[in-house]
C-alpha cells in the first residue's frame, strides 16, 4: 500500500501542506473561503521540535496503521478501513466521542471545529492524489510504497 | 465448519467478520437476544437525544451480514449450552456448532432496593430497546430520577436534557464516574453538568420506592423523598455469565479465559464484557467492559476458532466521553499511595497525570484532548519516562517526546 512518508530533514514548517489539505477537503475548494468560511481542520499537521537554539518540523498524518487501533475504538462503526487499506472516517456516523482521539499513538486524529466529527487524512482519495506530496516545496513528504528502499 | 456465535455487538461482530477473513466457506451463525442488528451501544443516549438518527446506530452497514454470509438470528435468547453434544438451544431451537463464542455481555446491576418489582416506569440503560421505551414513556413533565452518576447515568442524563421537566442524579459516592474519576476532576464534570439545571445528590442511595403499578416516589438513605415518574437504575453492569457457568465452564466474576480468548472447554470461546482478561497496569484479572478491549477480544476470538494461533493484545481501562461538549478522556489508574500524581489545571481545562516507577499509568483530560493517544500509548508500551526527550509533566505531548529514531521507526511503520 502507497502511504505519505514525511523527511524531517527537509520539512521546513511552512505549513503550505496544511493550506492545500483544508482547501481540497472543503465544499468550495477555494483556498480563501476555506480558512474563513468553512473552518476546515486539517488532515495534515506541522509538528514543532524545540531545540536550544533552533527548530526542527515534521508533517504528521494518520499513517493508515495496518491494525488500525481507532477503528477498534469506534464505537459506531463510523471508522473504517475501505477497500483500498485506507482508513478512513464516515462523518454521518462519528458523534465526536473522541475514542479513536484516545488511542492513536501518534496523535493524527483531531476533533473539528464544529465538534461533530473528527477529522484526519483520507489520502484525498476524493481529491485523487494528495495534494500534501504534490505542493510540498521541499520534498519533505512523499507518496511512497511501503516497501520502497528509501524508507529503509 | 460450524461457527456459533451468541452475542451480536463488538466481540460477537468483530468475531464473525474475522472469522469469515479466514473461512470464506464455514457456516457462520449469530445469535441475538436484541431486537436490532449491531449496533453502537454507547449511541443509545444519541438515539435518546434525538441527535443520532434511528437509521445511523447501526454499527455495520445494511449488507454486511449478507455480504460475509453470517446467519443472524434476532430476538433469539441462548437457553442453554448443551457442551456434550455441541449445541445451543434458543428460542425453541437447536444450534449445532464445532466452535462456540460466548459474547453475551454484561447485565445491568439491579441493587437492593425496598418494593422494587418490575413496575411499568422502572427501566435500565443499556439497551437500544430499553432506550426506546424510554423514549416512549418521557413528555415535558417526566420527572425523571436517575440512581447512579456512573457513564451510564451520566450519558442518560443528557439524553433526556431538555426533554423532561426534572432529572435527578443519585450516587453512593461522594463525586460522579467515581470508578474512573478523583474527586477534583469528577467537580469540573459535575459543575458543568450543573449548569443545565440537573440535580445530583451524593453520598446517597435509593433505600425504597412507592406506587402502584408505577414508582412514584423515591425514598433515599437519608429518608428524604423525590417525586418520581421515570425511574432508571444505572448503577453499574455484571458480566452476563450465567450461559457459561450452567455449563460448567470456568467462571469467577466473568468467564476464565487464556490469552486466545479460550474457556475452559477447547471449543469454546469466550469474548467481550462478559470476561476477565489481564489488566495490565495492576496485572490482575479484572473485567473490563469497555468496547475497544470487546473488539480486540472479538477479533482475536475469531481468528482462533478459524484455526489460526493469535494471542490478545493488552487491556487495561480507558474512556473517551462527552457531556454537554465538555470532553472527558482518560486511561489507566486513578491513583494509589505511592503514585506522583501531577495535575495542571487551568478554569474547565484539566490534565492530570500519574506517574510510578518511571511509567505513565493513568491520565484524565478534560477539554484538552488532542493527542491523548500518545499518552495511553506510552501506558501501554510501558515507555520509561526518563528515555523521552522531555518531562511529559512539563508540556503538551506530541510525537517529538520519541527520540528522532524512534519517531522515524514510528512514522515509517517499522514497529508494525
Amino acid at each position: 500500500m502507497k502511504r505519505i512518508y514525511a523527511f524531517e530533514d527537509k520539512c521546513l514548517g511552512c505549513g503550505l501542506c496544511e493550506v492545500y489539505c483544508r482547501t481540497a477537503h472543503s465544499k468550495s475548494k477555494d483556498i480563501i473561503k476555506a480558512h474563513k468560511e468553512e473552518n476546515i481542520v486539517s488532515g495534515i499537521s506541522i509538528e514543532e521540535i524545540m531545540s536550544p537554539k533552533s527548530a526542527f518540523y515534521f508533517a504528521l498524518q494518520c499513517r493508515h496503521c495496518k491494525d488500525p487501533k481507532c477503528v477498534k475504538a469506534c464505537i459506531s462503526g463510523a471508522m473504517y478501513k475501505d477497500e483500498n487499506d485506507i482508513v478512513r472516517n464516515n462523518k454521518d456516523k462519528c458523534v465526536a466521542c473522541l475514542s479513536c482521539v484516545l488511542v492513536c499513538p501518534f496523535g493524527a486524529i483531531k476533533k473539528n471545529t464544529d465538534g461533530k466529527a473528527v477529522s484526519k487524512c483520507d489520502l484525498c482519495v476524493e481529491v485523487g492524489s494528495p495534494v500534501c506530496v504534490e505542493n510540498c516545496p521541499n520534498e519533505a513528504i512523499k507518496l511512497l510504497d511501503e516497501d520502497s528502499e528509501i524508507l529503509k | 465448519m460450524k461457527y456459533l456465535i451468541i452475542g451480536d455487538s463488538a466481540a460477537g461482530v468483530n468475531a464473525a467478520q474475522t472469522i469469515r477473513s479466514k473461512d470464506k466457506e464455514g457456516l457462520i451463525t449469530i445469535l441475538s437476544n436484541e431486537s436490532i442488528a449491531a449496533y453502537g451501544r454507547p449511541l443509545i443516549s444519541y438515539y435518546l437525544s434525538g441527535k443520532v438518527l434511528p437509521e445511523n446506530i447501526f454499527y455495520r452497514n445494511k449488507n454486511f451480514y449478507k455480504k460475509e454470509k453470517i446467519n443472524l438470528f434476532l430476538n433469539t435468547q441462548a437457553q442453554e449450552i448443551d457442551v456434550k453434544n455441541k449445541k445451543v438451544n434458543a428460542a425453541q431451537k437447536e444450534f449445532e456448532y464445532d466452535k462456540l463464542l460466548i459474547a453475551s455481555g454484561s447485565l445491568p446491576l439491579i441493587p437492593q432496593i425496598k418494593n422494587l418489582k418490575e413496575q411499568k416506569n422502572v427501566f435500565t440503560f443499556l439497551t437500544f430497546d430499553e432506550s426506546r421505551k424510554i423514549k416512549e414513556s418521557i413528555n415535558p413533565d417526566s420527572k425523571v430520577v436517575i440512581a447512579g452518576a456512573g457513564l451510564i447515568g451520566l450519558k442518560a442524563a443528557e439524553g433526556l436534557y431538555g426533554k423532561v421537566a426534572k432529572i435527578t442524579v443519585i450516587d453512593l459516592a461522594d463525586r460522579v464516574m467515581a470508578s474512573v474519576l478523583d474527586k477534583s476532576a469528577a467537580d469540573i464534570i459535575q459543575n458543568h453538568i450543573e449548569k443545565k439545571g440537573i440535580e445530583f445528590i451524593l453520598n446517597k442511595s435509593v433505600a425504597e420506592v412507592e406506587g402502584g403499578e408505577k414508582v412514584e416516589k423515591i425514598i433515599l438513605s437519608d429518608a428524604k423523598t423525590l417525586d418520581c415518574d421515570i425511574f432508571i437504575i444505572a448503577v453499574g453492569v455484571r458480566p452476563n455469565i450465567s450461559l457459561a457457568k450452567n455449563a460448567q465452564i470456568r467462571t469467577s466474576k466473568g468467564i476464565i479465559v487464556n490469552e486466545y480468548m479460550q474457556t475452559s472447554e477447547s471449543d469454546i470461546y469466550a469474548a467481550g464484557d462478559c470476561v476477565e482478561s489481564l489488566d495490565l497496569i495492576s496485572n490482575e484479572s479484572k473485567v473490563l467492559a469497555l468496547w475497544p478491549n470487546a473488539v480486540s477480544q472479538g477479533e482475536t476470538a475469531g481468528a482462533n476458532m478459524a484455526g489460526e494461533k493469535k494471542l490478545v493484545p493488552s487491556s487495561f481501562a480507558m474512556n473517551a466521553i462527552s457531556f454537554f461538549g465538555m470532553q472527558l478522556i482518560s486511561a489507566g489508574i486513578i491513583g494509589g499511595s505511592d503514585a506522583d500524581i501531577y495535575v495542571d489545571k487551568n478554569g474547565d481545562k484539566l490534565r492530570r497525570l500519574n506517574i510510578a516507577n518511571d511509567n505513565l499509568i493513568g491520565f484524565v483530560l478534560i477539554n484538552d484532548n488532542q493527542r491523548a493517544g500518545i499518552y495511553t500509548a506510552l501506558i501501554n508500551d510501558r515507555v520509561k519516562l526518563s528515555e523521552l526527550e522531555y518531562d511529559i509533566k512539563l508540556k503538551d505531548i506530541g510525537l517529538n517526546v520519541y527520540t528522532k529514531e524512534k519517531r522515524r521507526d514510528k512514522i515509517f511503520g517499522k514497529e508494525e
